[in-house]
């Protein structure tokens, strides 16, 4: 499986300015959100990107993407008709070709030396098929994602067959359709951010959003609920962690896992120690 | 040795599994029963298998309980060891059963300690089936979360964002309306819906379920489903529950009072908040913020408000209606929640069960229970609901051979075609009798008699099951003639082979009556759910159907008025209109103007806002009451409430319904001393007397008695006393009095009936009453002998009438004796208790405690009877209910005592000059009559008082004969020191006494040339009386209200017992022992299923002459 492209969704009308948010990157350089993902994204191996934005965003967006942001594809979402809509605006660019799904609210730290995004890629190159990136999450954070109902797969540890998606479960109905074995109690295998989607997935997602009456509102997760249906299809466990930079204090918490995993550990965790330190009862 | 019952509980093969175990106990010896006893015992401590433990458990109990005392060779008299009953009473089964055994073990077993082991061994039964019920539960997938989540932070839930938007401010939030059908059932196949048979024996678990509208007929314009649960969103942060039939609001703003159950009526509604993960179960006692729950929840400063309609279907209608109930506020609640994927319409299968599931979780919550097929409502139209199988993959799958949860299966046109629920609609004329009753123990009966495999209860359950496929073949016919000649046989045949207290005699007399005046046009009788007497079926041909609706409820009505005395009626009967609902629970949202709750709502909350300036009220109430306004103008179902506001606005003063008298006038009536009752309320008060006060001194020495301080009457007793006692007999020097003035306080748990007028069981082919079955002892005897017995029968001011107007309508039972009632002479006035009475009784005294969340509730109950009495003020008068309700008799002292003021005695002496004793006894002690034998002893010995005794067994509580102080005498359970001095006693006081007319009155100084003398005998009695104690005793008394509504209140009463007088140190007293069946005492309609199995039943039966010449 060959992973040439990746997209990039920033037009959600909360979501918009979190891209331009700047931060320190791992190397003590100061960027944007969205530079850190590109970054991201080239660390995989993957050189077009095409961000799907509200329309008058473009200048905004490409001069946060900084040096590369010159090379980015923006596709306009006219209308804010959900997640899978924005994804579907992106079927021309990438084609009937898979491609890298990335969020534009969320940063990855990886703890190996690869990349969370090259960490999916390989394994979605392994398997050939559609891989999407999960984290066993909370039932009490359930609210905020797409979860995942499975068992696990045979091939390598951390690799689960999907049976089921759900947008954003309750507690009732993900512990009736989406436990999984070996994991503690109460926690789901929730979406990451992060997949590696076939041209099925784009053609069944593109489906339902022809089908979608003009007001509807289209999730992801319902594709991806039917290509679990009709493709094998996985969720994988990274070795990192996904930071929701539109959650409250979700940027601070970013930069601090950027910052910790970078050379400027001793730095910033000394200026903590003493934060605590000279803190008042 | 090798076990022969073991193998009954391991075995796959039928023929071994399903034999019954009474045949396999019948011929074995004492030994050999005793090695199956240890076998058992020890089998059932290492068995993993929940069924084999349970049914190893349920051996054991019946064993001790109706085979091993039949035994030659075990001993008929034996202690308990109180360390073993405390054990018990704490629900500390294993260790109770331990110290029975030890004592078995060093003293060799006895009648005594079998019976507590057959207590301990039956409620560790239950016990470990509850424990089951409410793990399974648990452990059903979508209702684990509720019991991990601790804190607010971790609420998942939110509200869907439907029930958020408003075009404005001021205007309400929309109104999620769930409408619920309630469930009916055309078979049940033996109770099969009782969650353990169903998990046990999945294949005979078989429901025929109907989803039904209802409307109490010439009440309700149409039917619709009855049962209502509204939700919205509040602008404040609390959450409001109400309950429109009971008129209960509450606005709840901490977490602790969630939990809370019985603090008010809303109970039900707080177990659906619960069980609905709204607020999760795990929050119980986390000290959380219920508003931060509220804002995770809903929104920032934002509440919940939910609301409860039942229409005004009265509670004991055996449609379920209470767990429909629970299942549509818990469905409301789970669609405003995001846990239905749907907000309005109806639901899916698996959101359908999980609401069954949650239902039943709710129910547990609230200490309560009911059967699997009671959510049936949920479901559309007719179902067979079907126990399954457990496989794998299934929670229960190697705990139990069949799941928690059922399979609904919706029967469709071939299975039930449109004409037949035409017919169905055209030929059943649904009632509710007025009888509410507890159907628990019937639940528990049929539970042991499964694992037993009683030969008739397996025979009659098989049979169940063949005339449910009748059942089902004839609804495919539409053949409505075939299904009431089915569910009358099914009624007739295996329901009452299961359990005879299905029926009663309320029931019987109206399927008579209905079957004489309707002929061939009545097809059949059909009880609805766990007994008869409150909602039940009857099945006329089409052509008689509008008929039979007006003339059953006249049929009821006089039925009822002729029977309300002897039988708890909680409501005056109804006849329903019904409809087959074939959608099931269904859900709608109100918005604008149309987010309104139903009419009642404002009924009981307008009155309160508008003791407000209009001006005054918020915005969104301002708004709320012009669509109400409007609604009013326009809308049907909202034109009756102007007349509903005047009527709360302008209470009505209330008049005494017809022929009931005023308290006053019944106080007069009845010699009630005013005087009198004020020292009784200023002692009470200062704390003179109480329960604590009851007690003798605390350095009172109480010891059994020896065996030469009773005389043993169990064996056959010698030929002379019986003919000695014959001879007097023939002369008419005996009479028999039996002791009616009491008010079944326990039988019916304080409805206010005359038990001696109750049907209790069927014997000789026909119910029969108290007052029946001693006169046909007393016919039996005259016959005999050849004289007539006298009989009296003492009363009170509750019990004369109607066992006046009774006698008179069944002819006197055509007793050809003289039938005598002496009215009571006096008569107390019920007191609010006193706090410091009712904390001594429930928590100073040993007391069974309940399962974990009953006990909860309980608990919660007597903090809020707390607050009541204090509000209420302790010791003051109890007026607030029914005049009847708030009287009392003052104890059986009283009655004999009465025999000599009424005149009674007197006129007994002058008709019969040879009469020269009494036989007195206890209306519940029905193997007490005049034996000969015994009359003869009792002459012989020459005492005052002869008294009855029998060897003690766990269940005798109360008191027992006992050397106090060195003196042998009678010592009642609440005069005891210590709780465990009873436990001491080999003997439990009957109360049956043999008098010696001559030397009781000499007791009194009198003489029979006295006892046309008033004043003396006042006198006499009055100094008599003073000479013994007064107790203090609380008493459950039933308040009735609304549609079949019951509350049951404590109250403080005093009485003077009869026992007492064996501490005269004049009064020459002689104890009899007698054999158990004689001495035994009905006090606890629980009680009858074993005593007709045990033989107490035959024995009595033996001793009647039922035939009136």
């Amino acid at each position: 499986m060959d992973i040439k492209r990746a997209v990039i969704t920033a037009a959600g009308p909360e979501q918009r300015m979190l891209p331009l948010q700047t931060l320190m990157d791992r190397d003590g350089v100061q960027k944007t959100a969205l530079g850190i993902l590109i970054e991201e994204v080239l660390g995989a191996g993957i050189q077009e990107i095409g961000v799907v934005v509200c329309p008058g965003d473009q200048g905004a967006y490409r001069a946060a993407g900084g040096a590369p942001g010159t090379r980015l594809h923006f596709l306009e979402q006219s209308e804010p008709r959900g997640y899978g809509h924005a994804v579907a605006c992106a079927r021309d660019f990438t084609g009937r070709d898979p491609f890298l799904l990335l969020v534009c609210d969320h940063l990855y730290v990886s703890r190996s030396v690869k990349p969370c995004a090259q960490q999916l890629i390989e394994v979605a190159r392994a398997e050939g098929c559609s891989v999407s990136a999960v984290q066993a999450t909370h039932e009490s954070k359930l609210p905020y994602y797409g979860a995942v109902g499975g068992r696990l797969a045979d091939t390598r540890p951390g690799l689960y067959k999907i049976d089921t998606v759900i947008e954003k479960p309750t507690p009732t109905e993900a512990e009736q359709k989406l436990v999984v074995p070996g994991l503690r109690a109460g926690h789901y295998l929730c979406f990451f951010g992060l997949h590696v989607l076939t041209a099925g997935a784009m053609a069944l997602l593109t489906g339902l959003v022809d089908a979608a009456a003009p007001d509807q509102r289209v999730t992801l997760s319902a594709a991806l609920s039917a290509l679990a249906g009709c493709e094998r299809y996985l969720a994988c466990e990274l070795e990192g962690r996904r930071f929701d930079v539109g959650a409250k204090y979700g940027l601070l918490m970013a930069q601090f896992a950027l910052a910790l995993e970078g050379e400027d550990r001793d730095e910033v965790l000394a200026g903590l120690i003493e934060l605590l330190a000279l803190r008042r009862q | 040795m090798s076990s022969r019952l073991i193998p009954m509980i391991l075995s796959d093969d039928p023929s071994v599994r399903d034999r019954p175990l009474d045949a396999c106990c019948a011929g074995a010896s004492l030994s050999e029963l005793l090695g199956e006893c240890a076998a058992l015992e020890a089998f059932r401590r290492q068995s993993e298998s929940l069924y084999a433990r349970v049914r190893a458990l349920f051996f054991l109990y019946a064993i001790h309980r109706f085979h091993l005392p039949r035994k030659q060779g075990i001993a008929d008299r034996g202690l308990i060891p109180f360390d073993g009953y405390e054990h018990l009473l704490q629900r500390r089964f294993e260790e109770a059963i331990a110290s029975f055994l030890q004592a078995q073990a060093s003293s060799g077993p006895s009648d005594a300690v079998s019976s507590a082991l057959a207590v301990a061994y039956h409620r560790l039964a239950f016990q470990t089936l509850a424990d089951q019920v409410r793990r399974s539960v648990r452990s059903v997938r979508g209702n684990q979360w509720m019991f991990r989540m601790g804190h607010p932070e971790d609420q998942p839930l939110r509200i869907r964002p439907e029930l958020l938007r408003r075009r404005s401010g001021s205007e309400p939030y929309p109104v999620l309306r769930e409408r619920t059908p309630v469930r009916m059932d055309l078979s049940h196949c033996g109770w099969s819906d009782i969650f353990f048979l169903g998990m046990d024996y999945p294949e005979g678990a078989r429901v025929l379920n109907v989803s039904i509208d209802l409307g109490v007929r010439g009440r309700d314009a149409a039917t619709r489903p009855p049962v209502e649960a509204y939700l919205r969103v509040l602008d404040e942060p609390v959450l409001r529950l109400t309950s429109i039939d009971l008129g209960a609001t509450v606005d709840i703003t901490n977490l602790v009072e969630v939990f809370d159950f019985a603090r008010d009526y809303l109970g039900l509604l707080k177990a659906a908040v619960i069980a609905a993960g709204i607020v999760p179960p795990g929050l119980e006692g986390s000290g959380q913020s219920l508003e931060h729950l509220l804002h995770r929840i809903v929104a920032p400063a934002r509440g919940i408000e939910i609301v409860s309609n039942v229409n005004g279907i009265p509670k004991g209608s055996r449609l379920a209606v209470s767990t429909t109930l629970l299942a549509s506020l818990i469905a409301v609640c789970m669609r405003a929640t995001g846990q239905a994927a749907s907000l309005t319409g109806s639901l899916e299968e698996s959101e359908r069960r999980l609401v069954a599931a949650r239902a039943i979780l709710g129910e547990w919550l609230g200490g309560s229970g009911g059967g699997w097929q009671d959510s049936g409502g949920v479901w559309p139209g007719i179902k067979l609901i079907e126990g399954v199988r457990a496989g794998e993959g299934d929670l229960e799958h190697g705990i139990s051979r069949g799941r928690l949860l059922p399979n609904h299966r919706i029967l469709g046109a071939d299975d039930a075609p449109p004409v037949a629920r035409q017919r169905l609609q055209e030929s059943l004329v649904l009632v509710h009798g007025g009888m509410a009753q507890n159907v628990g123990p019937i639940l528990e009966m049929v539970t042991e008699k499964y694992l037993l495999r009683s030969a008739t209860e397996w025979a009659g359950r098989q049979a169940a099951l063949g005339i449910l496929d009748e059942i089902l073949a004839a609804l495919r016919d539409g053949d409505l003639a075939a299904i009431g000649a089915a569910t009358t046989r099914n009624f007739q045949g295996p329901i009452q082979a299961i359990i005879p207290w299905a029926t009663n005699y309320y029931t019987e007399t109206l399927i008579a009556r209905v079957r004489a005046e309707f002929g061939d046009a009545f097809w059949g009788f059909w009880m609805l759910g766990g007994m008869s007497g409150g909602g039940m079926g009857f099945i006329f041909s089409p052509t008689a159907h509008r008929r039979a609706q007006t003339r059953l409820q006249s049929i009821m009505a006089t039925a009822k008025q002729e029977l309300e005395h002897a039988l708890p009626f909680a409501m005056e009967p109804v006849v329903y209109d019904f409809a087959i609902n074939e959608r099931g629970t269904w859900a709608e949202l109100g918005v604008g103007s149309d987010a309104l709750l139903p009419a009642g709502y404002y009924g009981l909350t307008v009155p309160a806002l508008l003791k407000n300036e209009l001006d005054a009220l918020v915005p969104v109430r301002r708004a709320e009451l012009d669509a109400l306004a409007e609604a009013c103008r326009s809308d049907p179902d909202y034109s009756g409430l102007a007349h509903q506001l005047i009527e709360r606005l302008i209470p009505r003063l209330r008049p005494a319904a017809a022929g009931e008298e005023r308290l006053p006038d019944l106080l007069a009536r009845h010699g009630f001393d005013p005087v009198h009752h004020e020292q009784i309320r200023a002692d009470l008060r200062s704390a003179r007397i109480g329960l604590a006060q009851n007690r003798l001194p605390a350095n009172t020495e109480i010891q059994d008695v020896r065996a030469e301080d009773v005389c043993d009457a169990t064996a056959p007793l010698g030929s002379e006393l019986r003919a000695a006692g014959e001879e007097m007999l023939a002369r008419g020097a005996v009479a028999a009095v039996s002791l009616a003035a009491g008010t079944a306080s326990r039988w019916t748990q304080g409805a206010g009936v005359v038990k001696a007028l109750h049907p209790y069981c069927r014997l000789g082919g026909a119910h029969r009453t108290f007052i029946e079955t001693h006169l046909a002892k007393s016919r039996r005897t005259s016959r005999a002998c050849g004289a007539w017995l006298p009989h009296v029968f003492t009363t009170s001011y509750l019990t004369h009438e109607p066992i006046e107007a009774f006698l008179a309508r069944q002819r006197r039972y055509g007793y050809e004796g003289p039938l005598l009632l002496s009215p009571g002479r006096a008569v107390g006035l019920r007191l609010v208790p006193m706090v410091r009475d009712l904390q001594f009784a429930w928590e100073e005294m040993p007391q069974q405690r309940l399962d974990e969340q009953a006990q909860k509730v309980r608990d919660s109950l007597r903090a809020a009877l707390i607050r009541w009495a204090e509000s209420a003020g302790e010791g003051s008068d109890y007026t607030d209910n029914a005049p009847a309700q708030c009287l009392h008799p003052v104890g059986h002292w009283y009655e004999v005592a009465n025999l000599l003021r009424n005149g009674t005695l007197q006129r007994l002496v002058a008709e019969r000059p040879n009469l020269k004793h009494l036989l007195l006894h206890n209306i519940d002690t029905l193997g007490a009559g005049v034996d000969p034998a015994m009359l003869g002893l009792h002459a012989t010995r020459g005492g005052c008082l002869s008294f009855e005794v029998i060897a003690r067994r766990l269940e005798d509580r109360g008191g027992g004969l006992a050397r106090v102080n060195d003196r042998i005498r009678l010592v009642e359970g609440l005069a005891m020191p210590r709780e465990a001095d009873e436990f001491r006693l080999t003997y439990y006081n009957t109360l049956t006494t043999w008098i010696d007319i001559d030397r009781l009155l000499a007791a009194f100084k009198l003489s029979r040339g006295h006892l046309d003398q008033t004043e003396r005998i006042t006198a006499a009695v009055r100094d008599m009386a003073a000479r013994l104690p007064t107790y203090v005793t609380l008493k459950e008394v039933k308040k009735r209200w609304g549609h079949g509504q019951e509350d049951v209140f404590p109250v403080a009463q005093f009485e003077k017992l009869w026992g007492d007088m064996t501490a005269l140190p004049e009064v020459d007293c002689r104890f009899f022992v007698v054999p158990r069946p004689r001495g035994q005492q009905l006090k606890d309609p629980a009680q009858l299923d074993g005593w007709l199995r045990d033989g107490s039943a035959a024995y009595v039966e033996s001793l009647c002459d039922w035939r009136a010449a």
